[in-house]
């Protein structure tokens, strides 16, 4: 019996082993040649790819955006099958790729891939991305402003043409306006509003990405200005001493926030649920014209708007790069090209579609092409363009978010 | 049941309904409200929004359940050929290591999926089995095996091997022994983890997504960025998609399981009537 068994799970064994040797690598050497072809050659190369990209999947309206807008025009002008496949977090792409490396697999299916901060940070230290491919992009050199800091650094770190600007990202805070009068334009009125609303504000409780976003703001404003932070973390020898007025403030108004600061709500999801469903009266964004997009769904209530601080608000760039081992790298250079397209730009920009901001420098647009932006209905919630662009301050680099979000478990969370 | 006390059944149809009706039916208030304000008790107003996403146009659903019940099916097929004779070894011999060999059998169940998922993974990297269905499948194996040789198991330890025995002394070959008397017998055991198997094969989203590496779609692929994500309509629809979904798989089993017995009691009665 034991020996029945046996034969029988290796006969079901062998068939499997046989079906598995089909890895190619010729690709490898033709990947050289795209980063220094001329952008005809890599059209042409790209007709009838399919092209995949990997990017978090949990808005229907980026999604569709994607699979509608982005996927058909890809189709009908350049011949290239886009699929779109959806993930939780970037972080589930990048560890299947560091393994692909590891495991030394070529032809891989990830072509593009949505990243920027920390995941660019690992996937360029780990040698996974293509190489230095923005640059070949008509798009990347005719509408971007390539020497802007936004530009060539994510989080601190080089792009180096590793990765290509999709779009911008700004910190906003979401009110309801009939709750919210005058809505506070600094930490310290915040504060004052918080202590004078008790129960109606919260952020999300690090690490989750916004959470950390608020505390920085706090950080910049209750310790004298982000310019002190562009050393290394460890360079700055009084670091903690430094830090020390951030967590007297966020311990201060802890009290008086929802549920008496007990909790904090576990993501910024989480914080958009009790917002949406008007427990508190103020939630967050990394996203300036999400709040619209949210009152078009029917989501927020009506009259939900945005505000800044004065001392303005953390904006960053996200980028589309492609993998060492992806097959289409010539599709996948020609999709990056087409969404950073003035065109495909501008209904990203719409609420309707996402309401992303555009990565492209305005004054390099044609006037046409300006005028098509700029007419881009935000919404009620959203600030206009020019306010958000003229108060921006610059992402502290992902050094430090380590120490802030470790910190802020020691100082806030356990106390 | 009809003999019990009304208020009884009464209350504990309630109970029922209050612990399964109730969570469903605030799924689909939430997956078609919009704005729904603390304090009402429903939403002011409706839309469709979610539905027509994940039902109509590109969202790929439908390719994505068809996909989910082919996995869980051929899953479910090589679970039952290897946990029989699995079963079979555990229950009746006393062989060396079978302790060891329960504990290997058993081990998914305790030592969490992630763990080994991550050596899988590279291990069919290197046979080329990620991004296939095969692959998905041979991952599926792991959580889901030890609750079919369990249910098996227990199938076995009441089957004597004297009904083998008998049947044997009647001339009946190995096939035959296994086909009439012992399938019977196992077939609730059989059932009962064939349900288990397929729910927990198509409630897998970590192992699907990191060996099917994003190509293999099945339903929680589509469905979990919507829950990390926090849109709760469209995950609310989703998750009655998943749940109805299961049912449907569930229901078709039960089927199936009643065919088998209708179909098999009339050809006993053939075979004995052949005789006389």
């Amino acid at each position: 019996m034991k020996k029945k068994t046996l034969t029988a799970s290796l006969l079901l064994a062998l068939p499997l082993a046989a079906c598995s040797a089909q890895t190619g690598n010729e690709e490898a050497e033709e990947a050289d040649n795209l980063l220094s072809a001329d952008w005809q050659e890599i059209t042409d190369a790209a007709k009838g790819q399919e092209v995949n990209m990997y990017m978090w999947g949990g808005n229907d309206n980026i999604n569709r955006y994607l699979d509608d807008w982005v996927a058909q025009r890809m189709k009908e002008m350049h011949d290239i099958e886009l699929s779109r496949v959806p993930v939780s977090d970037a972080q589930d792409f990048i560890n299947q790729l560091l393994d692909e490396k590891s495991a030394g697999k070529t032809a891989g299916s990830i072509d593009v891939i949505w990243i920027n901060g920390e995941n660019f940070k690992t996937a360029k230290d780990n040698g996974l991305l293509f190489g230095d491919f923005a640059g070949q992009l008509p798009n990347f050199n005719e509408y971007i402003n390539q020497e802007a800091p936004e530009i060539s650094h994510d989080f601190g770190e080089p792009v180096e043409g590793l990765e290509a600007p999709w779009g911008k990202a700004q910190f906003v805070f979401v009110h309801d306006g009939q709750k919210v009068d005058a809505p506070p334009k600094s930490m310290e009125q915040l504060a004052e509003w918080v202590q004078e609303n008790p129960g109606q504000f919260t952020y999300p409780a690090l690490p989750d990405f916004t959470g950390s976003a608020f505390i920085r703001h706090v950080l910049y404003e209750t310790t004298g200005g982000h310019e002190q932070y562009e050393l290394p973390a460890a360079e700055i020898e009084d670091l903690e001493s430094r830090l020390e007025p951030m967590w007297e403030y966020l311990n201060g108004i802890e009290p008086y926030l929802w549920r008496e600061g007990e909790t904090y709500p576990e993501s910024l999801a989480k914080l958009d649920q009790l917002y949406a469903s008007g427990e508190v009266s103020m939630t967050m964004s990394y996203d300036p014209a999400l709040a619209a997009s949210e009152v078009l769904k029917g989501r927020f209530p009506e009259s939900t708007r945005t505000f800044l601080l004065d001392g303005g608000t953390l904006s960053n760039t996200h980028f589309l790069s492609i993998p060492f081992n992806s097959s289409d790298k010539a599709g996948a250079m020609v999709a990056i090209n087409e969404m950073m397209s003035p065109e495909a730009q501008t209904a990203k920009l719409s609420p309707e579609n996402w309401g992303d901001l555009s990565a492209l420098d305005l004054e390099k647009l044609s006037p046409e092409q300006q005028q098509a932006m700029n007419g881009v209905e935000l919404g009620e919630a959203t600030l206009s363009l020019e306010e958000l662009e003229n108060n921006r301050l610059p992402e502290l680099s992902s050094d430090y978010i380590e120490i802030i979000e470790k910190g802020w478990m020691e100082n806030v969370a356990k106390e | 049941m009809k003999r019990m006390f009304l208020p009884l059944r009464i209350c504990l149809s309630l109970i029922l309904f209050l612990f399964i009706g109730l969570p469903f039916i605030a799924l689909l208030i939430s997956s078609i409200a919009a704005g729904w304000q603390w304090p009402d008790l429903f939403p002011e107003t409706f839309s469709f929004r979610a539905w027509e996403y994940i039902l109509v146009g590109s969202s790929g659903t439908w390719q994505s359940i068809g996909t989910s019940l082919l996995i869980a099916l051929i899953v479910m097929i090589i679970n039952i050929l290897l946990a029989v004779p699995a079963a079979n070894a555990l229950v009746r011999f006393q062989f060396r290591g079978k302790r060891l060999a329960e504990a290997i059998l058993f081990a998914p169940i305790i030592i969490p999926p992630f763990v080994a998922v991550m050596g899988i993974h590279l291990t069919f990297l290197r046979l080329g089995l990620t991004e296939t269905i095969l692959g998905v499948v041979l991952a599926h194996i792991s959580p889901t095996l030890p609750y079919m040789v369990r249910a098996v198991m227990v199938s076995y330890s009441t089957l004597s091997t004297d009904w083998e025995n008998q049947a044997r002394m009647l001339g009946a070959g190995p096939i035959h022994r296994f086909y009439h008397v012992v399938l019977p017998h196992l077939l609730p055991g059989i059932a009962a983890g064939a349900s288990l198997s397929i729910l927990i094969s198509l409630s897998q989203y970590l192992i699907t997504f990191i060996i099917g590496s994003g190509q293999v779609v099945t339903l929680p692929i589509l469905l979990f960025p919507f829950i990390s994500g926090g849109d709760p309509a469209v995950a609310s629809a989703y998750s009655l998609l998943f749940a109805g979904m299961a049912i449907l798989a569930l229901f078709s089993l039960d089927m199936a399981l009643k065919k088998y017995y209708q179909t098999k009691n009339p050809s006993v009665l053939k075979v004995k009537g052949a005789k006389r």
